[in-house]
Order: structure tokens, then C-alpha cells, then sequence
């Protein structure tokens, strides 16, 4: 019985497969397909009436802090959002039914990339039982059919190793790094300004705000400014001037939500003030929270 | 590198599980809605690819030709019966732990599988039967498939011409 226990709790994870990340025709091949998964529009001006970009990121926000919460694999949610911006691309969608529509897309994409997927009771348990599984399955088709069964988009996420490995960075590093890319990837799929743009750009901005971010920059000369936006320019065929602005978006985005935490953050100390509120746990999470901006030297 | 994730986390307030929106459109989303949005799919796969996959029958004028290839001749994973015969496929697995799942939520008719919908399983045929048909040039000549029967099937589902990028 505790073997199985065991068993349940281990996840299976393929090793990186050097055939894969360490041949050009891959990232060559990633870069001519990925633009077949872009939306086809920008509906919020084109196909939707009730749902507006706020909302958009209000849904966001929830997925990814499913995901997290679920500890799902880091490409679910990007991939997620990628679903959900194709379908509304197409199909005009009532607010009340975004939420609804979000679980389904993570849904979809946890079946797709992860060896144990999320299930439907427990994501209806998430929407606050505001729909049933039932309802959950039911779209899980209609999304399907919209998306005309083309799931195996690509994501940001798929370029990371390939940028990575290409670039002169020290080996005890890397890790902090895809942290901090693939943190910069998810919070770019919050946000609707990046989602049509391609994930190699999104890939490659972020590892150059991380980097910039990280300030490693400072210990090689091809890592400095704007040798490294030449470099990383270079690994995906990207313009130089687009992706210069993109890492700069990312930044922007990355400060506005940092400002934004950091306000929420008061907020909830002056309500603790009030109400003498005393919870060792929240001390701590806010306690942590200026560590993060250090973390990442803006 | 956890404390790095709440940059994120700050993007939300309160707990994870909550109700965005309000209620759910019921409406849009009844059964027999999402049906008439497949249906909807139905019909425009039908006029693609020129086939009736409801009947299973080619339509007139299409632009593919069909031909009727016999269950055995196919892989396993492309034979319609695995799709409706759901507890056979993953039997050998139904063991305590899918059991428990049917402890858990008695409610909904899951078969004590989850994520499968109960009311749509004709649709569900009907794509795999589209994935099944159109193989086989020559059926006669072979006694087993091999990989590329599969791959040249493949080739001409998709049907539209690929750039190969390189």
C-alpha cells in the first residue's frame, strides 16, 4: 500500500534528449512552424463584444496561479494561454463564460504535456464550483474543434535550450537563469500586448531580460548590452531593433507588476495594522517580498 | 527560486479558488449547444474532406477519393471499437487507484474514468474514423503494416502541401 503511495508521488520526466536540443534543424524547424499557432486576430478589437483586455488578464492571473498551485510542468500555462487566445481569436465568448473557457485550455494542455494532467473535478473546484466537470467536458470538444486539434503549439518555452546553450554563460548560473526566463514567459502570457507575438520572441527577450536582470553581463564582453541583443538576435532570426523593444516591454511589464505587488503587499499591512491580524505565514511571505526586486536588480 | 515566483503570484489577490465572473451562461453552454457546435464542425470537416462521418459514407464531388480499409489492416490505435469500448483500453490499469477516483465523485457517470464526456462519444468516433480511412494504396500486396503505410497515410490527411523549411 505505501509502495503505491510512493509510486503516485513520483513524476516520471524524460532527460533532456541531446538530439533534440543540441541540433540546429530543431530550432530551425520550431521557427518556421511557430507562427501557424499565433492567434488570427487581435480580437479584443475584431471578435469580441463582452470581453475586454482586463479580463483577459484576470483569467490569466488565475491560471497561472492553478498552475503553480498544481505544480504543473512550467509549459502548461503559456501553452494554456496560447489555446484560450486562438479560440477567442474565433469565436465570440461571453465573459461570464471566460472562466470557464480558461479551465478548459488548462485542462487541454496539461493532458498534453504533463504525465499526470489535471483533472476536471479539480479544476471545477477552482473556478469556486462555478462550473461543473460535465460542462468542463462538453467544451473540452468544442475547444477541440476550434482549435481544429492543433495542440502541439509552440510555446516560448521551447526555445529556452536552444538560446541557452548558444550563449557564453557561466555553467552554476544556468539554472537561476531558466528561472527567471521562464518566469519572464509567463508573465509575458498575462499580458495581451505578447500574445501575437512569436514565442521565439518572446523567448529570446526574455533570456535577455534575464540576463540583464541578473546582471551577468558584466563578466564577458559578448554578454554586454548591445553585443548580447546582437547574439541573441543572431540564434532566433530576429531584428535587432524588435527584439530590443520587446525585452523592453518585458521589463516594463515586469516593473508594473512588481509595482503593483508591492502595493497590494501595503495594502494587506495596513489591514493587518488595523486588525492587529497576527499570522506568522503572511510575515513572512511579505518579509520575502523586497528580496525578490533585489533578486533581479531593476 | 520560489520566493522569485511571487513576482507572479502579487499579479493575483486572495485564494486561488474563486469565481471570476459570476455565474456561468448555462444557456450557451447546454448540451444541446455545444452539440449544435460540433455539429457545426461536423459538417464543415464533411465538406473538406468530402466525407459523410456520420454514415461514414464519401460524399459526391469531393475532392479525395475513398476506399474502405478493413479493421485488422490498421494500427490498433486507429480501430474505432477502442474509442467507445473505453474500459477495455485502459483496463489493465483500473486497479486501486481508479477505483478510489470512483469513490471519490460518484455523482457524474465517469465510468470511474475521468475527462471522458458521456453524451458525445459519436464524435469522438467519427474523428477517428477520419484518421482511419483514407490509407492504403495496396492492400492486397501486404499481409502486415508497417511504418510507412502509416507515414504516407499521414501524409495525405493533412493534404496541404508543406513548406519544408529547410
Amino acid at each position: 500500500m505505501e509502495l503505491l503511495c510512493l509510486e503516485m508521488d513520483t513524476i516520471v520526466r524524460a532527460r533532456p534528449d541531446p538530439n533534440l536540443l543540441y541540433d540546429d534543424r530543431v530550432l530551425q524547424r520550431l521557427l518556421t512552424i511557430e507562427e501557424r499557432f499565433l492567434p488570427q486576430c487581435s480580437y479584443f478589437k475584431c471578435v469580441q463584444k463582452d470581453i475586454q483586455p482586463f479580463m483577459r488578464r484576470m483569467v490569466a492571473t488565475w491560471m497561472l496561479e492553478v498552475c503553480e498551485e498544481q505544480k504543473c510542468e512550467e509549459e502548461v500555462f503559456p501553452l494554456a494561454m496560447n489555446y484560450l487566445d486562438r479560440f477567442l481569436a474565433v469565436v465570440p465568448t461571453r465573459k461570464c463564460n471566460l472562466q470557464l473557457l480558461g479551465a478548459v485550455c488548462m485542462f487541454l494542455a496539461s493532458k498534453l504535456k504533463e504525465t499526470r494532467p489535471l483533472t476536471a473535478e479539480k479544476l471545477c473546484i477552482y473556478t469556486d464550483n462555478s462550473i461543473r466537470p460535465q460542462e468542463l467536458l462538453e467544451w473540452e470538444l468544442v475547444v477541440l474543434g476550434k482549435l481544429k486539434w492543433n495542440l502541439a503549439a509552440v510555446t516560448p518555452n521551447d526555445f529556452i535550450e536552444h538560446i541557452v546553450r548558444k550563449l557564453p554563460l557561466p555553467k552554476d548560473k544556468l539554472d537561476l537563469i531558466r528561472k527567471h526566463v521562464q518566469t519572464f514567459i509567463a508573465l509575458c502570457a498575462t499580458d495581451f500586448t505578447f500574445a501575437m507575438y512569436p514565442p521565439s520572441m518572446i523567448a529570446t527577450g526574455s533570456v535577455g531580460a534575464a540576463i540583464c536582470g541578473l546582471q551577468l553581463n558584466t563578466t564577458d564582453h559578448s554578454l554586454w548590452g548591445d553585443n548580447l541583443t546582437d547574439l541573441l538576435a543572431k540564434i532566433t532570426n530576429t531584428e535587432v531593433d524588435v527584439l530590443k523593444a520587446c525585452q523592453e516591454q518585458i521589463e516594463r511589464v515586469l516593473m508594473n507588476s512588481l509595482r503593483e505587488g508591492r502595493r497590494q503587499q501595503q495594502k494587506q499591512q495596513q489591514q493587518e495594522q488595523g486588525g492587529a491580524r497576527n499570522k506568522t505565514l503572511d510575515e513572512q511571505d511579505q518579509s520575502s517580498t523586497p528580496t525578490d526586486v533585489r533578486d533581479i536588480n531593476l | 527560486m520560489s520566493s522569485f515566483k511571487r513576482i507572479l503570484k502579487s499579479l493575483g489577490n486572495g485564494p486561488t479558488r474563486r469565481n471570476l465572473f459570476g455565474p456561468v451562461d448555462r444557456e450557451q453552454f447546454a448540451a444541446r449547444n455545444t452539440n449544435n457546435a460540433l455539429q457545426k464542425d461536423l459538417e464543415e470537416a464533411s465538406n473538406r474532406w468530402g466525407f459523410d462521418f456520420v454514415t461514414e459514407k464519401p460524399l459526391e464531388g469531393g475532392d479525395f477519393q475513398w476506399e474502405g480499409v478493413p479493421d485488422v489492416k490498421v494500427p490498433a490505435l486507429y480501430r474505432s471499437c477502442m474509442v467507445g469500448d473505453l474500459p477495455r483500453v485502459r483496463g489493465a490499469e483500473s486497479t486501486s487507484a481508479a477505483a478510489l477516483v470512483m469513490e471519490v465523485s460518484p455523482g457524474p457517470s465517469h465510468n470511474g474514468k475521468e475527462n471522458i464526456p458521456c453524451t458525445l462519444e459519436r464524435y469522438g468516433d467519427s474523428h477517428w474514423g477520419l484518421e482511419k480511412t483514407p490509407e492504403k494504396r495496396n492492400k492486397l500486396k501486404r499481409k502486415q503494416t508497417n511504418i510507412t503505410d502509416f507515414y504516407q497515410a499521414k501524409r495525405r490527411v493533412v493534404a496541404t502541401p508543406r513548406k519544408t523549411g529547410q
